[in-house]
């Protein structure tokens, strides 16, 4: 057995245990109240034996407590994109088994971050309801800023706008904050004697007040649904609330046609298992990436893009699930060449409406005199320029090491692919543990024997290392998810299909031979 | 008559389509009756010509029918006008052959009175009447049949009152109270002799068939040789049923039937039956003449056409050991009601009626039968759908076919008692011929698990809503570094199946075979064969029939009635005026029942109850104003 596929061993057993959600305990009395729990919830919403495209199930690992630990798996919430009656929605579904459901800062940018997937797609929206609201002991990061709780119900109003569905249904609290997320919704369920809506609980309403109100005369079913107009149906349990907001799913008119022609879909002749044996887990050992290509396109047919000419970076066409693509990915280092054939086609694929997949194994551009003064920042910003302003659907696959502005050239995070995963042996930093620990110490006039460098150096080195690995990226949700390397080619068939539900914008360039 | 060139068929179903399986065999045309309900019929499409006719029983139409294609001979096939004496008369007035005996015979052996007379006189056996009788005894309608105007009597204290009461019932359903009282025989079984007579004095009989699995005087499973009796026995009830056709003059083929005391072996005359049986296929089965099976029709239209039997007794031998089982359209295990519909869909074991090896080998399997894919059953004529008939070297031989054959048996769409015959023929007491003619009467079936059925149909759907052009988003149940999820199937309750790992609900379930309808699979460790029949929609098709029992899985439709129901307040939807109040407190109520009218808005408006319950509440009185939202009625709900 390979190294990676340990490490892809290693990834299945996190997610074995993140997708248990939260406590036995917790889990028991979820059931013991007729409940769903939230993955149940997810495959009774679905269309039998829809594929779910999970968004970052690793989302807050060792964030909130013991470093190992995970006690807000998933950060409390599931998200991602399932077939309903036949159509692409976007799931956001909370986990009243954690920590009820509550939103931690992460918790509101992994639904935040379900939302932009919905825009950037126009995908309907299911909301899942099943929260006490903010994680009130950490307020401050989840209230008041730009992107926290206040966000999610600025988006339904937006993606409503923009003719985007947004269908919640209500399945356990929803309160406070979290009200208007029925609220704001274009049709509402409400489960009777479980779900409730209300802006103050009866504690709160009490305190305030002094009402004293049942939860379910507040807020329940039969007053949302009978008196107040908050919500639109009322449903016996959760298997019913299901069927209605499929009923409601099946009643939005067709999605529009793909902005690209759709073909037949061939698998690739080369085995995409045999991905473990090509590639090697030191992200130092240089190997061809187009064996990586091959195992992920229809028919392992790559057409190469100026095949002679900077040969560290490989441009080309391929299909990917009958979808067409554009495929850039490292083939070493990068140099102004590189760089240069990079930014051209990527305009072509601009030009032709042919989405982009970037996969990334770079440690950065060229440093050193001759190169510097060459003028290499003046191509790495060709092509940063060209992926920036590209209108054309982009996906990234951290497959690699993804460091400097290697990341910016090769679509990071920062440059808005539609989806971002990482491999179980990608990196991910500013620069490599060893070359920042160097820096750092050359600077630093206080150390005099190498002793005290090498000391100095260690914890250096080690913060690298934690912080670049793939789990340490997907628990902050700088990625979409850490995935099986032999799973690229499906999840990339998923995103380009989700990508095909909204029109593509025409670029407003032409193509600038560089 | 010389010989008979145009066959008119009196009658419809598997009979008149086994009738002229034969007739054509034999070149003679055939003609087909149809009524309106029967213009597709299987029936009609197997004939040369069809003619259509009100009713199947309308002496006059039917007669008529057949001058008009110039039949030399009318089939009435059993049941119809089989055994009416009238059409015997009237077809002999018409100068058109009969294949049947004289309507005077018919006459003679169509009233148990005189039947019984006429065996006392051949010297055959009859159950002892009047005071010869010993108690209990059977008190009966002269007339009857199909158990009305019938009472057991086992004491004389009883006999006064229970005679009035089978007189009551005898006259209402048949306008003649005589009544007969005769030994009743506690521990009864059914044989039958086939005979067959010509023109020339020969009588012959075919063997004797046992039909002792009855249930309510209904036979249900049928077969020859007949398995209990002792050889004397055997020869004597034989002899018994040559004597008395001999007696009468018997010509075409009869059936003597007996009841035979399973505690002493005596043996008693009950009726002839001058017709062909349903259950004639058995003999065929096992009778041979010069090591051929002998085709019972091709008899009929010999004789009906002149021709002598040309054979003697010694001639039949007797080769191993055939059983029928007679498939309805009833649900024996939902208080055998009969049923009707549209059978979606419906696998023969032997294909299309005819004779075909069985699995085990040695044994062959018959299937006569009227009923395709797609045909409706209706409840105006007989629900019998069908026959299957199973011949091996011996009874077990047989038996096992009987069972692989019933196993292969399904019919979707509408119930039949498939599998109930599937349950009696693998039971102990029918394994052992312990099964007396009263037995069914008060026996418990179990019905069939729906288990495996259940697992098969899920199985089915899944893979249905799995088909289709590969695309990324395809239905099979991808997950992100795991295991592809389970398909959740909502049938009438909800399964898992897990075609990855060949499970269902947990449980092994590896597939071997789908195509057709038809999935092969080990359940459990288990093979089974299972007709499946999915059809997605609303509410859809789920259906499946295993070991000849069908399973009905429809899901609940979660989206009729959308809205969960609240409490039982019937409230005012608009102020307006109580028109009317319709109901008072107590008195209990279905959903959707009108409690009260009130109008508004120039509108009338019916309050209705919104579930089954009890009115516990009504504030209202017609003429009343109510204001909007007052609570009108209130409903308990039943059971809460």
């Amino acid at each position: 057995m390979s190294d990676l596929s340990d490490l892809v061993d290693d990834l299945r057993d996190r997610l074995a245990t993140a997708r248990l959600g939260g406590s036995e305990a917790a889990r028991t009395k979820h059931l013991d109240r007729g409940k769903l729990l939230v993955r149940d919830r997810v495959d009774r919403l679905l269309d039998p034996g829809s594929p779910f495209l999970e968004l970052s199930p690793l989302a807050a690992t060792g964030m909130y407590g013991e470093p190992d630990a995970s006690p807000v798996p998933s950060a409390g919430i599931v998200t991602g994109i399932g077939m309903i009656h036949g159509r692409a929605c976007v799931v956001v579904a909370n986990d009243a088994t954690v920590k009820g459901g509550t939103y931690y800062p992460l918790t509101v940018k992994k639904h935040l971050r379900a939302q932009q997937v919905a825009a950037d797609n126009r995908l309907p929206c299911v909301y899942l309801v099943d929260s006490g609201g903010a994680f009130l002991p950490m307020q401050d990061d989840v209230f008041p800023d730009r992107e926290h709780f206040g966000r999610i119900f600025f988006n339904q109003a937006n993606l409503s706008a923009a003719q985007i569905p947004q269908i919640a249904s209500v399945m356990g609290s929803c309160t406070a904050g979290g009200a208007y997320v029925p609220a704001m919704s274009d049709e509402t369920v409400i489960v009777k004697e479980q779900g409730t809506i209300f802006l103050g609980g009866p504690p709160l309403v009490k305190a305030a007040t002094g009402e004293v109100v049942s939860a379910e005369d507040l807020g329940g079913g039969e007053v949302h649904a009978r008196t107040s107009g908050v919500v639109d149906h009322l449903a016996d349990d959760d298997r019913h609330a299901l069927a209605i907001v499929r009923g409601i799913v099946d009643t939005l008119p067709a999605p529009a046609a793909p902005p690209w022609e759709v073909r037949e879909v061939e698998e690739p002749t080369l085995d995409p298992e045999t991905l473990y044996d090509v590639v090697p887990v030191d992200s130092r050992t240089p190997y061809d990436v187009r064996e990586v290509i091959r195992r992920i396109v229809d028919g392992s047919r790559f057409q190469e893009f100026k095949q002679l000419y900077a040969e560290t970076l490989v441009t080309g066409f391929a299909h990917v699930w009958g979808h067409p693509v554009g495929i850039v990915a490292n083939n070493g280092i990068l140099f102004g060449e590189s760089a240069r054939k990079g930014a051209h086609f990527i305009e072509l694929c601009n030009q032709r409406g042919i989405p982009l997949v970037f996969l990334q194994n770079i440690s950065g551009f060229m440093v050193g005199r001759e190169y510097e003064n060459n003028g290499i920042a003046r191509d790495g910003a060709k092509l940063v320029t060209a992926v920036a302003c590209s209108v054309v659907p982009k996906f990234t696959v951290v497959i690699g090491g993804s460091y400097g502005a290697g990341n910016y050239g090769m679509c990071g995070r920062a440059y808005d692919p539609r989806f971002l995963w990482m491999w179980p042996n990608a990196r991910i930093s500013v620069m490599g543990g060893e070359q920042a620990a160097s820096v750092l110490a050359t600077v630093n006039p206080k150390l005099t024997t190498d002793e005290e460098v090498e000391e100095f150096k260690a914890p250096i080195r080690e913060q690298y290392e934690t912080q670049g690995s793939p789990y340490y990226s997907t628990a902050r949700l700088w990625d979409d998810g850490v995935i099986d390397p032999v799973d690229t080619r499906r999840v990339l068939g998923m995103g380009l299909a989700a990508a095909a539900q909204a029109p593509v914008p025409a670029p407003t360039y032409g193509v600038w031979r560089m | 008559m010389a010989s008979i060139k145009i066959l008119l068929v009196a009658n419809r179903g598997e009979i008149a389509i086994r009738v002229m399986r034969t007739a054509a065999r034999m070149g003679i045309r055939t003609v087909a009756l149809h009524t309106d309900l029967d213009v597709a019929a299987p029936h009609v499409a197997a004939a040369d010509e069809t003619v259509h006719v009100e009713s199947y029983l309308d002496i006059e139409a039917v007669v008529a029918a057949a001058r008009s294609v110039g039949a030399d001979a009318v089939h009435p096939g059993y049941g119809f006008l089989s055994e009416r004496a009238a059409f015997a008369t009237a077809l002999e007035e018409a100068g058109i052959a009969l294949v049947g005996p004289s309507s005077s015979v018919m006459e003679q052996m169509g009233r148990k009175d005189a039947a019984r007379e006429i065996a006392v006189s051949a010297g055959v056996p009859v159950v002892p009447t009047g005071s010869e009788a010993a108690f209990p005894v059977l008190v009966k309608a002269a007339a009857g049949g199909g158990g009305k105007g019938m009472r057991v009597v086992r004491s004389a204290a009883e006999l006064d009152e229970a005679t009035a009461a089978a007189k009551r019932e005898a006259l209402s359903a048949f306008g003649d109270d005589t009544m007969l009282v005769e030994k009743y025989v506690e521990h009864g079984r059914h044989i039958e002799v086939q005979v067959v007579g010509d023109t020339h004095g020969t009588v012959l009989h075919l063997f004797e068939r046992d039909c002792s699995t009855q249930r309510r005087h209904q036979k249900v499973l049928e077969e020859a040789p007949a398995p209990t009796l002792d050889e004397a026995t055997r020869a004597r009830v034989r002899q018994a049923a040559v004597d008395l056709a001999a007696h009468v003059g018997y010509v075409n083929a009869g059936t003597v039937e007996f009841l035979l005391d399973a505690d002493t072996g005596e043996f008693y005359f009950l009726e002839m039956n001058t017709r062909l049986q349903v259950e004639h296929p058995v003999t065929e089965a096992v009778a041979r003449v010069e090591g051929h099976p002998v085709d019972l029709v091709e008899l009929q239209l010999r004789v009906a056409a002149g021709e002598p039997l040309g054979i003697v007794q010694d001639d039949l031998t007797l080769e191993g050991h055939a059983i029928e089982a007679r498939v309805y359209a009833e649900d024996s295990f939902g208080g055998f009601l009969p049923q009707a519909g549209t059978a979606s869909l419906v696998r023969w074991p032997a294909g299309s009626s005819g004779t075909t090896p069985g699995t085990t080998p040695g044994t062959t399997i018959r299937v006569d039968h009227a009923l395709e894919s797609g045909q409706v059953v209706s409840t105006s004529y007989d629900p019998m759908l069908g026959k299957v008939i199973a011949h091996g070297p011996d009874r077990e031989a047989a038996r096992h076919a009987l069972l692989e054959a019933l196993d292969a048996t399904a019919v979707l769409g509408l119930t039949t008692n498939a599998g109930f015959l599937r349950a009696l023929v693998a039971s102990d007491e029918f394994r052992d011929a312990t099964i007396d003619t009263a037995w069914l009467d008060t026996a418990e079936v179990p019905a069939p698990d729906p288990g495996v059925a259940r697992a098969a149909t899920a199985w089915i759907a899944a893979m249905l809503g799995s088909t289709g052009e590969p695309n990324a988003f395809q239905s099979d149940g991808f997950r992100l570094g795991a295991a592809p999820a389970a398909t959740i199937v909502e049938l009438d309750r909800e399964v898992r199946v897990d075609r990855a790992a060949a499970t269902v609900d947990g449980r092994p379930f590896q597939q071997v075979r789908a195509a057709d309808h038809v999935l092969e699979v080990m359940a459990d460790g288990v093979p089974a064969r299972v007709v499946v029949n999915v059809q997605p929609g609303h509410p859809g098709t789920y259906e499946a029939s295993l070991l000849g029992q069908r399973h009905v899985f429809t899901p609940p439709d979660r989206l009729a009635g959308a809205a969960a129901v609240g409490d039982g307040a019937v409230t005012s939807p608009m102020p307006g005026t109580v028109l009317d109040v319709r109901v008072a407190v107590g008195d209990p109520v279905s959903a959707g029942d009108v409690l009260g009218v009130m109008e508004a808005m120039k509108m009338e408006h019916a309050l209705k109850a919104p579930f089954d319950g009890t009115v516990t509440e009504v504030d209202v009185v017609a003429g009343g104003q109510v204001a909007l939202g007052a609570t009108l009625f209130v409903v308990e709900e039943a059971g809460s």
